[in-house]
């Protein structure tokens, strides 16, 4: 069971890693546009 | 995609036969509502961009696009105007742009494809959710007003966008909310596992020490970083000698926190940690403090994006008489400045030449059109008819009107006092009892030593841990909210729930709340011994209003639509005068129809009996349109504003239970009065400017009176949140819906009194939780004090209160649900 003291500090930098990523991209403005993004995929880019 | 020929082939709203356009697309021949759909089809033809049709998610979002002004717009190419909101690069410049008339994703599609495919422009990327474009361009091969040209032809409006201070401030306290809570997520989500593995035996074992420092390692950062609002709010509160919400939620998680920080530290064998319990409450509560922010933040968004909205220059008539484009920032009280037809008015002002009808709707809620002649008052923000004024300035700015409504709904927003909700007054009394029996726990154990005094004293503490009662409001708005939005009825501020049963007095909007808003033909009064059929003089009629675009006219029209007649087609000679009448010769015969004082000025003969008949028509609250045939008045044309259908049973049912409804309107007192005994006698305020309704209800405030406000539209804004609760009907403007607590949307008069009925039952629920959270404490509370407590107990017992606070608030869903 001594794997928990590697597994757990990791778990927890992986876990700061998202919430690093999350800042990020509440930064960049990622969550500005909720509507538009969700369906820019959709439309065809030659018609 | 069907398109029906009835329907309009671009916006697919239904085409009135008579009144339809027709021109040649791809070669076919297809029916338009009107000249701007033709105009816009076309370029979106033109441009090849014809699959735009197949990207509308839902036909019937599609409107008529605005009239938009397309000349006159290299000003916006001028240095001094692009100053302000242009960022210039070595080759390209950047802009962005408020961009009116978006309404789905398909739009966003035509807007960037339109002016992705314009030489020059290397960026166009729209943002749906601000309805904002960012755009990029190379300096040299093509200007600003050229991409605004293109906005406009396809039916979209596009304005420069400035940043404003107070947005950004909010907009930073929200992402900042928002960051907190992402954190807390992170940590609640591993500390949950955590406690699970403690609570399943790890506590015993070699690894309870690790699992403690891991979690209070977790929790630290939690309660300083994300539970810092709380801790600040209460410590301000403090202060301030007043216990808010946040002084119990600000002892709960530090005591909880403290005790927990104390175990681990003292490395005790038998001691419980909490630090999920910290964790989770503060996660709990930021989520509802994030949601509270972004209602807050579209509110100023949608105040600010009001002012973005008007326009920024204007065209100045200089002393010799030529005619300059300034921004309306560089402009000075006094200059005389020209509007032309169709243009967004930039400034209040006196009307110094010409004549023109303006549609003042945006400020007034009301919809017909206002004429306007030599010394009458322009307010900025409206809309201008078909004529050409020009106007001396007298307010610019934040200084007209319009600003000042503006002005006003913010500083309304930033004084109104909170609403005391029940929980609120029991608060200061809870947290002064709680911390006095600690503090009566401490002393009495510290005889038997400190430890154990202090353990005993912390545990009191704990276990009143406002949980249940933090959550006995908000669980039961939250459902009884949940149940509301099911029948359309948008509960913007949850607290206002509670309180909507107590209030005893209503104030109603007049126009396009009670009543329609749209006028309508009421009777038709000949002169005795007439020579034509009323069906004769009606066609004539309807053919001379369907040139001009007078609310009026489509009153007339509907009147024929509704006796399947067809319009004339023989007319010639048609003339407008604005605000006044039309004139014109049909079938060789001369027709005019317009205000009696300017038939008479047109030397017409006045029928007495008929001109007797109006005024009494007047004083009933109608209003009246003659109708002369070769200079003899043949007919009288009796208007009004009907009720909506269901204006009188609502009235009449919250009257039963006990309301004392009041009217408020700008309109005559005549008028107003009329609709008033209509509805059963209602006490009446009218001709009240936008600014005084505010003041209305503040007067029912100052005499200790709570207030429920109705309304729609911009006017009405102060007031409802000057109101105790403000309620919107939906097809009301932008800025009255942010500004009220409650939004009907199905513009229903009814769902008043289901939201009153629904809000008893709330209210109901609420008081109920606090019970079930008091008794709760009564029972633990003692048993913490003689330090029974055990941490297994305490586990049990305190997510059992939160859960039966949180299936009696589901009950209300149940409950409704029955009905």
């Amino acid at each position: 069971m001594d794997v928990i003291y590697g597994l757990i500090p990791g778990m927890l930098l992986l876990g700061l890693l998202m919430v690093g990523i999350f800042f990020w991209a509440c930064k960049t403005g990622q969550y500005d546009d909720m509507d538009g993004e969700a369906s820019r995929i959709l439309q065809d880019d030659d018609d | 995609m069907n398109r029906t020929a009835s329907h309009c082939y671009h916006c697919h709203q239904i085409v009135p036969k008579q009144l339809a356009v027709t021109a040649e697309i791809n070669e076919q021949q297809q029916l338009f509502c009107c000249s701007g759909c033709v105009a816009v089809c076309q370029t979106i033809h033109v441009s090849g961009l014809e699959s735009f049709y197949q990207h509308i998610p839902n036909v019937d979002s599609l409107s008529p696009p605005a009239q938009n002004d397309l000349t006159d717009l290299e000003s916006f190419d001028l240095e001094s105007v692009q100053a302000d909101f242009v960022i210039e690069n070595d080759e390209t410049k950047q802009a962005i742009l408020l961009i009116e008339g978006i309404h789905c994703s398909a739009c966003v599609w035509l807007i960037e494809r339109a002016l992705n495919k314009m030489p020059g422009v290397q960026q166009a990327i729209v943002n749906l959710t601000q309805k904002r474009l960012k755009v990029v361009w190379l300096k040299n091969q093509c200007v600003l007003s050229d991409i605004i040209l293109q906005c406009r032809q396809l039916g979209y409006d596009a304005l420069p966008y400035q940043s404003s201070t107070a947005l950004d401030q909010y907009n930073q306290s929200k992402s900042n909310l928002l960051y907190r809570l992402g954190f807390a997520g992170f940590t609640m989500m591993n500390l949950l596992w955590i406690s699970i593995a403690l609570y399943s035996g790890a506590d015993q074992g070699e690894y309870r020490y690790f699992l403690q420092w891991i979690a209070m390692a977790l929790a630290t950062p939690t309660l300083l970083y994300s539970g810092w609002p709380f801790l600040s709010g209460a410590y301000r509160s403090i202060k301030q000698g007043y216990a808010g919400m946040d002084v119990p939620i600000a002892i709960g998680a530090l005591a909880t926190y403290l005790y927990s920080a104390y175990i681990t530290l003292s490395q005790s064998q038998t001691g419980e940690v909490y630090f999920d319990t910290v964790v989770n409450f503060i996660f709990v509560i930021l989520i509802g403090r994030y949601l509270e922010s972004v209602s807050k933040y579209k509110a100023v968004n949608a105040t600010q994006r009001l002012l973005d909205l008007q326009p920024k220059i204007a065209n100045v008539i200089e002393q010799n008489g030529e005619i300059v484009v300034k921004p309306v920032k560089a402009l000075v009280l006094g200059e005389v400045v020209r509007i032309k037809p169709g243009e967004k008015i930039p400034v209040d002002g006196c009307v110094v030449d010409g004549m023109t009808e303006v549609d003042e709707s945006m400020l007034t809620g009301e919809t017909n059109l206002v004429g306007k002649i030599i010394k009458d008052d322009v307010f900025a923000g409206t809309l201008n008819g078909a004529g050409s004024i020009d106007v001396k300035v007298n307010g610019l700015l934040t200084k007209t009107v319009l600003g000042k409504i503006i002005q006003l709904v913010e500083s309304a927003q930033m004084t109104k006092a909170p609403i005391q909700c029940t929980t609120d007054k029991i608060v200061p009394w809870f947290v002064l009892i709680t911390l006095s029996l600690s503090m009566m726990t401490f002393i009495y154990w510290s005889s038997v030593g400190f430890e154990s005094a202090l353990l005993a004293a912390v545990s009191v503490l704990i276990i009143t841990c406002p949980c249940a009662f933090g959550l006995a409001t908000p669980m039961s708005i939250a459902v009884a909210s949940g149940v509301a939005s099911v029948h359309g009825i948008l509960i913007k501020n949850g607290a206002v729930f509670e309180q909507l049963s107590s209030i005893k007095n209503i104030v109603f909007d007049k126009t396009g709340t009670l009543t329609q808003g749209k006028i309508e033909v009421k009777e038709m009064v000949l002169v005795d011994d007439c020579d034509y059929s009323q069906e004769t003089l009606l066609k004539w009629l309807a053919t001379l209003e369907s040139r001009s675009e007078h609310p009026v006219a489509n009153a007339i029209l509907n009147e024929l639509k509704k006796q399947s007649l067809e319009l004339e087609a023989n007319i010639s000679g048609f003339d407008y005068f604005p605000g006044q009448g039309v004139a014109g010769v049909i079938d060789g015969q001369s027709v005019m129809a317009g205000q009696i004082q300017w038939l008479r000025n047109k030397k017409i003969n006045i029928d007495s009996l008929l001109e007797n008949k109006a005024e009494k028509y007047q004083e009933q609250g109608y209003s009246s349109l003659f109708l002369a045939v070769n200079e003899n008045i043949v007919a009288l044309f009796v208007l009004f504003d009907p009720l909506k259908s269901d204006a009188k049973s609502t009235i009449n049912t919250l009257k039963k239970m006990g309301f004392n409804i009041s009217l408020l309107s700008g309109d005559r007192y005549s008028t107003v009065q009329s609709v008033a005994i209509q509805l059963g006698g209602l006490e009446a305020f009218a001709e009240v400017l936008p600014q005084q309704k505010y003041q209305i209800i503040q007067q029912f405030q100052q005499s200790q009176k709570t207030v429920i406000m109705v309304g729609d539209g911009i006017n009405d804004a102060p007031a409802l949140i000057m109101a105790d609760i403000g309620i919107a009907i939906g097809s009301g403007t932008d800025i009255s819906i942010e500004s009220a607590d409650i939004v009907l949307t199905h513009d229903k008069l009814e769902q008043i009194i289901q939201s009153i009925e629904l809000s008893r039952q709330c209210l109901r629920t609420i008081h109920q939780n606090i019970i079930i959270s008091i008794l709760y404490n009564i029972i633990m509370v003692p048993l913490a004090m003689m330090a029974f407590v055990t941490p297994l107990v305490a586990a049990i017992t305190m997510p059992i209160s939160s859960l039966l606070v949180i299936m009696n608030a589901s009950r209300l869903r149940i409950k409704k649900g029955k009905n």
